[in-house]
């Protein structure tokens, strides 16, 4: 039974959007890839079809190929199903559409990727920083940025405390 | 009346870890609550990327200090569909009963800080001393006290040491003696009952939409438990059930709390006498050289505080590409919260915060 509703909304989303590919890569996961125009879209679909709860947004930073991996995560309160929407946008002045608009609570998770990674969610109007204060570098969570380097950096700049020794 | 800024934490007596709360008052309305987190970020998906498979296990445990087991296990369990292995039966079993002490453990410690907050004393304490069994057995089956580093990938470090299981026994027993007591002075106490009835409540519809889990989604009446979604380990094998309440308040909450332990001590005591004999460790590959095939997987499993995941991506290499974790706390901390602070008092706000269970290093990470 859960199958067949399954295969069915595979064949739903892959007959309305074009470009999209659905897979199912092990059980009770969906993997949905797909251009980011389909993005909202699919979104919206899936909710009307009580995938109700994002659970999350992550991002990956593929540098290799120069574009930056959002997964969306949907879950339903009716399905053990896991549906991960995927959208693939460019590194260089990366920028989306936010979806706030669907999912309320996707502003905090957009806000984390907007500071870790630079990601720009158009139409979020609460990209503050989050964790970190008065960050100067580039975006940490970046697959260019060196963590060891940058501790380095910032850290050999401290003063030593000069023992009482030291100063007679 | 004028409307004042007030800052609430990281050092204020009305705090509990390192969280900051900007608020804005009028009196002692709250017209906004502004969650300020970043206090314990050390980054740690990110340190994760620099360090081999096995490195990252004192890592991870690390995330959540209160409940540090789930975090090793749904690592443990997602480098495992990574790298295709089997565990064990025995090792099952045993994780399982380490999650659910776990989840007992992190339950006490949420009822000392709910009524230590509040001025339960007596029964602060009680919580406090009994987690700290649960914390000696935990030494006396790992080495350590609050982190363990038990669960790996291929099993568990080490089986059981001998009389471990009666002594569980024991303290469980002991557990359900006093719990007349905690009613009486906590639970079931008029003062406390006046004190969370009807405060920070969530309607049901507002829950499933904030895409709350755990016991906030719980108390609203939403049976949704991973455990029983999809099950993992050997939740599939005991018989327990999925407490939930109605009103969505503080109250309800606590209240699942109490009696999601006693669910946890029946699952603990039908693994003890259903428990094979057997190896508790698959043999993995030599640490330094080990190499996971480039894939990715989503793991998930019911923390003590909701749904906990992790996504965890290879590229083929000895160290995961990326790490993210899913933490109950960052929706209920950083989404929930603040809509639930609006046009509360500020006597609230830890009674609140507290009653949604949020952890401050979870959110930071």
């Amino acid at each position: 039974m859960k199958m067949r509703m399954n295969k069915e909304l595979k064949r739903k989303i892959e007959e309305i959007y074009k470009d999209t590919r659905v897979e199912f890569p092990e059980r009770n996961r969906m993997v949905v890839k797909t251009k980011k125009e389909n993005l909202l879209p699919i979104l919206e679909f899936l909710k009307s079809e009580e995938f109700r709860q994002l659970k999350a947004i992550s991002c990956v930073d593929w540098i290799e190929e120069g574009e930056f991996e959002l997964i969306y995560q949907v879950t339903s309160l009716n399905s053990p199903l896991h549906i991960m929407v995927k959208v693939r946008i460019g590194r260089e002045n990366a920028q989306i559409e936010t979806i706030i608009k669907i999912f309320e609570n996707a502003q905090v998770y957009e806000r984390e990727i907007h500071e870790l990674f630079g990601v720009k969610f158009r139409g979020n109007p609460g990209l503050s920083p989050l964790f970190l204060e008065n960050w100067q570098s580039i975006p940490p969570f970046r697959k260019d940025f060196d963590t060891r380097e940058y501790v380095k950096e910032v850290f050999d700049k401290i003063p030593r405390v000069e023992s009482e020794n030291e100063k007679s | 009346m004028r409307e004042l800024e007030l800052y609430f934490g990281p050092q204020h007596p009305g705090m509990v870890g390192n969280f900051s709360i900007t608020l804005k008052v009028e009196g002692d309305r709250i017209l906004e609550a502004i969650p300020n987190p970043g206090y314990l970020h050390r980054g740690f998906e990110k340190l994760m990327e620099l360090r081999n498979w096995i490195q990252n296990f004192p890592f991870v445990c690390r995330i959540n200090v209160i409940e540090p087991d789930s975090m090793e296990a749904v690592y443990a369990m997602a480098v495992e569909k990574l790298a295709n292995i089997e565990i064990p039966e025995r090792a099952k079993y045993i994780r399982t009963i380490v999650l659910e002490l776990a989840r007992l453990a992190s339950h006490l410690f949420g009822a000392w800080a709910y009524a230590n907050m509040l001025g339960f004393d007596t029964p602060a304490q009680w919580a406090m001393a009994d987690r700290d069994h649960i914390l000696d057995l935990f030494e006396e089956l790992t080495g350590g006290r609050v982190y363990h580093i038990y669960v790996l990938p291929g099993g568990v470090r080490r089986d059981l040491p001998d009389g471990f299981e009666e002594k569980v026994m024991h303290f469980l027993h002991a557990l359900a003696q006093k719990l007349p007591d905690y009613n009486e002075t906590f639970f079931e106490n008029r003062i406390f009952y006046e004190r969370a009835k009807d405060i920070g409540k969530i309607k049901k519809e507002e829950a499933i939409e904030w895409a709350a889990t755990g016991q906030v989604l719980r108390a609203t009446g939403v049976k949704y438990d991973i455990r029983k979604v999809e099950p993992y380990l050997v939740y599939d094998k005991v018989e327990f059930d999925i407490p939930t309440r109605s009103d969505g308040d503080a109250y309800s909450r606590i209240l699942v709390i109490r009696d999601e332990m006693l669910e946890s001590a029946k699952i603990i005591m039908q693994c003890i006498e259903k428990m094979p004999k057997g190896k508790v460790y698959e043999r993995t590959p030599n640490p330094f050289k080990w190499k996971i095939p480039k894939r990715e997987t989503y793991v998930r499993v019911e923390s003590s505080r909701g749904e906990l995941g992790l996504y965890l991506v290879s590229n083929g290499g000895n160290a995961p590409y990326r790490a993210y974790f899913r933490t109950p706390s960052f929706n209920h901390g950083l989404f929930i919260l603040p809509r639930l602070l609006k046009g509360s008092s500020i006597a609230d706000v830890g009674n609140i915060m507290i009653s949604l269970y949020v952890v401050a290093p979870e959110i930071d990470r």
